[in-house]
């Protein structure tokens, strides 16, 4: 498997194909006198931003924390649970046990204040 | 909206001589859309959403930026000409429009499903073709009208010429259009046999974009022109429907303006929601209820709340058109390079790749992008 091509950035479903975000990066492990190997997918504004620049990233998690969202974030996925990879990249877990709709939520909890929703 | 008044101020200002410049963007246009359609029908995936699938975020933050910027100024200056169209209907100021205008494209977007969002939309698009009927009859010269459609050099204000030649495919190009051409072809569920259904709706739907925004610059270049009248605002652009509709000519032309104004904001808002959401993988789709995709329908709010602030202050929604099409030429090039790429991957279009014909265009297109935008900033300063 080639992380970038095939992994990194691809869209993220839990085990009843609902949606959890993109794969925002990887953790690579090298145990001592073995190859490295994948650790675990990680998902989530900060781990977006870390990539993208370290402030940003620090930022993020800032926001994260000022937001109070529950759980360890950015979401950890081990790549045990990871079921699949094509279109998407399925997990063996659903979104609620990762907590990887925190966000989803909160902003679920303001929408349906509208009628209609 | 870009395109009516990017039109009128071509024929105004130089006859039908740039009838060839609406004729080469909307080719553009079709060309492009169709190849979106033709990813999102295969791969399942918006354009947003296969190039940060294909390409990652490091090169995708650049076009996401760009287009949530032009989609911005877009939706500013649609919400600004609706409200400047209520305002040539009853003669109150158009800030005081801004607000309901806002509040109904939101209702729409919230109490519609996608078929209901985009068959309204098209239908009462219907009503612009009131400039196509304005044209006919002003009863042009159909010899330099055919004329018009071949590339010429202007013998007065070179710059300005460039300028609008420019402006005019900015304006037709946006790239909000293909992204929501291909989320709607998801949102649709079109699957392989619906590929010809693509290659139509893509050249006929935009051929009628084209078809008005020529009937406006032809009725602008017989009327206008003549007169020497530049158009400078949309009070000036109504004048050129004065002796074809008399005393309804303002009525016509604010209902037209209004009802474009109106569709493209309803599509520009709903395209920012798709993107950011196809962009960071959350859910989407105008028809999910509203709860079920939360941060999609607080990201289209959250991008109109901020149009409807920009356009309250008072920016003039003519200069933010302009502004808009010419950061879209920018941008161009990154904005057609991906297609280049996807359009040859066989895991996003199938066996539907490009041929040698559309690579070429692709490849083509992205030479021109990238020299238009090096020109457009300097034409924009002296030709604008």
């Amino acid at each position: 498997m080639d992380v970038c091509r095939d992994l990194l950035d691809k869209p993220l479903v839990d085990r009843n194909g609902r949606e959890m975000g993109r794969v925002d990066g990887v953790l690579i492990e090298q145990p001592a006198g073995e190859p490295p190997r994948l650790a675990e997918i990680v998902a989530g504004p900060s781990a977006l931003a870390e990539r993208l620049h370290p402030t940003l990233g620090r930022l993020m998690a800032r926001l994260e924390s000022m937001w109070r969202l529950s759980g360890k974030r950015p979401v950890r996925i081990a790549m045990s649970d990871v079921l699949h990879i094509d279109r998407h990249v399925k997990i063996a877990r659903t979104i609620a046990e990762t907590g990887a709709d925190e966000v989803e939520k909160r902003v679920r909890s303001l929408v349906t204040k509208i009628p209609g929703a | 909206m870009g395109s009516i008044s990017t039109a009128a101020q071509a024929g105004a200002e130089f006859g039908f001589a740039l009838l060839w410049a609406i004729a080469i963007a909307t080719l553009i246009l079709a060309v492009l859309a169709e190849m979106a359609g033709r990813i999102a029908t295969i791969s399942k995936r918006s354009i947003a959403a296969a190039v940060r699938d294909r390409f990652g975020i490091h090169f995708q933050i650049v076009p996401l930026g760009a287009e949530l910027a032009i989609d911005l100024l877009l939706l500013t200056a649609e919400l600004g000409g609706a409200a400047i169209a209520v305002k040539m209907l009853t003669g109150v100021g158009f800030q005081w429009w801004i607000l309901p205008v806002g509040i109904l494209v939101w209702l729409v977007l919230w109490l519609g499903n996608f078929t209901v969002i985009e068959d309204g939309v098209g239908l009462l698009g219907l009503i612009t073709l009131s400039f196509v009927v304005a044209a006919w009859r002003v009863n042009p010269d159909m010899r330099t009208v055919a004329a018009g459609f071949v590339p010429s050099i202007p013998n007065h204000d070179l710059t300005r010429y460039a300028f609008l030649s420019v402006s005019i495919v900015g304006a037709t190009v946006s790239p909000y259009l293909l992204n929501f051409y291909s989320s709607g072809a998801i949102e649709e569920k079109w699957t392989e046999p619906d590929l010809w259904i693509n290659r139509m709706t893509t050249f006929l739907g935009m051929g009628f974009g084209s078809v008005v925004a020529i009937g406006v610059l032809v009725t602008a270049a017989v009327v206008l022109g003549p007169r020497h009248m530049k158009v400078e605002t949309y009070e000036q652009a109504a004048l050129k429907f004065v002796p074809v509709y008399g005393r309804w000519a303002v009525t016509l032309f604010a209902l037209s303006l209004g009802v474009g104004c109106l569709g493209a904001a309803i599509e520009i808002t709903l395209n920012a929601g798709y993107v950011l959401a196809q962009s960071f993988g959350w859910s989407w789709g105008a028809d999910r209820k509203r709860r079920d995709a939360a941060r999609f329908t607080a990201a289209f709010t959250l991008v109109l709340l901020l149009a409807m602030g920009i356009a309250v202050i008072g920016f003039d929604p003519l200069q933010v058109t302009l502004i808009s099409a010419a950061l879209t030429v920018v941008i161009m090039p990154i904005v057609v390079l991906p297609f280049l790429v996807l359009m040859n991957d066989q895991r996003y279009v199938g066996r539907h790749t490009s041929g040698p014909l559309g690579n070429g265009v692709l490849a083509a297109l992205t030479i021109a992008g990238a020299i238009m935008a090096l020109v457009v900033i300097p034409l924009e300063i002296f030709g604008g």
